[in-house]
């Protein structure tokens, strides 16, 4: 029950910089997810957070408490691993209640708070077992009731459900967010599975090579990128970019892409943005936004239909312009190499500059 | 794939021949110890690879100092050479694996450079005879010569890079989101490595003490400098199991020789478990 503020927060190792000005406020019982591929500086954001490792720069309080130098083990964190870090040597009941243990809590208190634990986490039964021989999805639940057991305000989760199968993965999901909602702690979650970020988190810090590049809710974050970056690294594919050249057409202005159509548009930072690269400027919209149409304005050739069960994934354009549209199973499709015109639903159209690859126009509640 | 039997009679026959390499001049030695004198000796007539009248006389005659059929006596028995070898190569072993164990931790852990690491390991470079005289003399000074700590005091030191390389190997490859896990926890540093590091290094630290062990338990060279009358052991003391009369004591040697096998073979079956089971830590999936 902790709010946690990073302020230019860097780390350095040797001459390669993991992490540089990072700026973040968690509230205080707030589930942030860090999301991002890997090496984007998450896991070292986290570690310093933990105090495994020393900012090179910036600070880091813990409510308005500035935590530099403090040891890990007066920080008041519970820390999940990716590969749960269980001490194989003890049983799952000694696993348990080490935390207490090491806190010189009482023995009647650590028994009891190991059996409500492990009943918790469904572990009752084994709690007399060696942990040397558990499946991955037992050592996961053990992992947590470790950590979680001892209360700690601030819950950091490193990836903890890369290695446990698909099935297991859904259960955790509900089950973590369950947990954080009943002790309340602030949670703070890596991973680089945006599924388990949009579903869990209440906030999402998108991150790449060292930057943080965007934090907002799941659907801020998803619906408003702020750059190319995030547009393409959220959503399951990833929001279509092409470029186009921005003409007045009498009195409107529209965004030409050549052979495959044009759009009108009516925002002027669009041509605020396209004056900055010879009049081109990066249209994007997302593979659900599109919809196929008798006279759409936009035509591609269709490449590939990808059926995955429940929708229909289109593959279409050229290797310039690769265009992906998710339709439902049911809908009329031309064939492989004819060619498909679409319309883009109205108010999901999204505009970006050519050279830095900036959000234009419309801009969610920005970086916190 | 289907092999000729030929094929197969080749690869037998070979397994067959190092097998016998190695196993024969064992079981050479084991059906000598309980050879009579007739049966080993080189001016003997009964030469044979089986003893036809298996007897105890040789064990007798080391730790008996004579014996019916032989008419030389030995100016001592075996027992005082064996409490040496073990006493001297225990204490070894310790030192060796308290000091290698202790400094691999940390050197794994907050080392920097990979300078100190590699001077250890130049001590073993080094050939053993050029360092002996200086250790002779720098002992015969403490007055360290001819005693069982003495001996065991050079074991440590010389094993220790041994010792030293094996842990810190096995230190670097334990995860380190274990010792992590406990010091997020609360613990204090010292604590972890007591109760996590060293619990779960207990196959490298059995593995490495047996190493060590048979190190110092087969030396010879440094225990015939530094060791004289009281504190002889077991290789020394074979050495000298020969007379001007018989030559080569070969029944007693071999009986001996038996008796060397024993601890090692022993603490090898003790940690057979770890040995086999080797460094598995079971709660990381990579």
């Amino acid at each position: 029950m902790t709010e946690i503020r990073l302020s230019n927060l860097g780390k350095d190792f040797a001459s390669f910089t993991a992490l540089a000005d990072m700026n973040m406020t968690i509230a205080d019982g707030e589930f942030m997810a860090l999301l991002g591929p890997s090496g984007c500086g998450k896991s070292t954001t986290m570690n310093m957070i933990a105090g495994m490792l020393e900012p090179t720069t910036g600070s880091i309080e813990f409510d308005g408490r500035d935590v530099r130098g403090v040891p890990m083990a007066r920080r008041g964190v519970g820390f999940v691993f990716q590969n749960y870090a269980i001490f194989t040597h003890m049983t799952v009941w000694d696993n348990l209640a080490y935390g207490l243990k090491a806190r010189g809590t009482p023995r009647a208190e650590v028994a009891r708070r190991v059996e409500e634990t492990a009943s918790l986490l469904q572990l009752s039964p084994l709690l007399k077992r060696r942990a040397s021989g558990l499946s991955v999805n037992i050592l996961q639940r053990l992992a947590i009731g470790r950590s979680a057991i001892v209360e700690p305000a601030i819950f950091l989760l490193d990836e903890p459900l890369s290695n446990v199968d698909a099935a297991f993965r859904a259960v955790m999901r509900t089950e973590l967010k369950q947990l954080q909602r009943q002790f309340k702690q602030t949670m703070i979650y890596v991973t680089h599975d945006q599924l388990e970020a949009m579903t869990m988190a209440d906030r999402i810090a998108v991150m790449d090579h060292g930057k943080l590049l965007q934090v907002g809710t799941p659907l801020d974050v998803y619906n408003n990128p702020q750059n190319t970056f995030v547009a393409g690294f959220l959503g399951s594919p990833g929001m279509n970019l092409m470029q186009g050249h921005v003409r007045q057409d009498g009195s409107s202005t529209a965004v030409d892409f050549g052979a495959h159509g044009s759009i009108t548009v009516s925002d002027t930072a669009i041509e605020a943005a396209a004056a900055k690269s010879d009049g081109r400027v990066q249209f994007g919209f997302r593979p659900e936004a599109a919809a196929p149409s008798q006279d759409g304005a936009l035509r591609f050739p269709v490449n590939f239909i990808e059926r995955i069960g429940s929708r229909t994934i289109v593959h279409l354009g050229d290797p310039d312009n690769a265009i992906k549209i998710i339709v439902a199973n049911q809908t009329e499709l031309p064939r492989v190499g004819e060619v498909l015109s679409l319309d883009i639903t109205k108010g999901s159209e999204r505009f970006f500059e050519i050279e830095s690859g900036q959000a234009v126009g419309r801009q969610s509640d920005g970086l916190h | 794939m289907q092999r000729s039997a030929g094929y197969e009679a080749l690869r037998f026959g070979l397994i067959l021949l190092f097998v016998a390499l190695t196993l024969i001049p064992t079981l050479w030695m084991v059906s000598m110890a309980f050879k009579p004198i007739a049966e080993w000796s080189a001016t003997g007539s009964d030469l044979t690879w089986w003893p036809k009248n298996p007897t105890w006389d040789n064990f007798a005659f080391i730790f008996g100092q004579s014996s019916s059929e032989l008419i030389v006596s030995l100016d001592r028995t075996a027992g005082r050479p064996i409490l040496a070898s073990l006493l001297s190569a225990s204490f070894g072993t310790v030192i060796a694996m308290v000091a290698g164990t202790t400094a691999a931790y940390g050197l794994s852990r907050f080392g920097s450079g990979a300078n100190l690491p590699l001077a250890l390991i130049q001590l073993r470079l080094f050939p053993p005879m050029a360092v002996m005289i200086p250790v002779m003399i720098m002992w015969a000074f403490l007055g360290l010569t001819d005693t069982w700590w003495g001996l065991a005091l050079i074991y440590g030191i010389v094993t220790l890079p041994f010792a030293f390389w094996l842990m810190k190997t096995f230190f670097d490859d334990m995860p380190r989101e274990i010792e992590d896990a406990a010091l997020v926890e609360g613990c204090s540093r010292f604590r972890v490595f007591v109760k996590i590091t060293l619990p779960m290094m207990r196959p490298a630290l059995a593995s490495s003490a047996l190493f060590v062990f048979i190190l110092n338990w087969s030396d010879y060279l440094i225990a015939l400098l530094l060791t004289t009358r009281d504190w002889v052991t077991i290789p020394v003391y074979m050495a000298s199991l020969s007379s001007s009369m018989t030559g080569q004591l070969y029944g007693a040697k071999a009986a001996l020789g038996l008796i060397a096998a024993v601890p090692p073979v022993i603490m090898g079956i003790a940690i057979q478990k770890h040995l086999v089971r080797g460094l598995t830590f079971g709660a990381l999936k990579e």
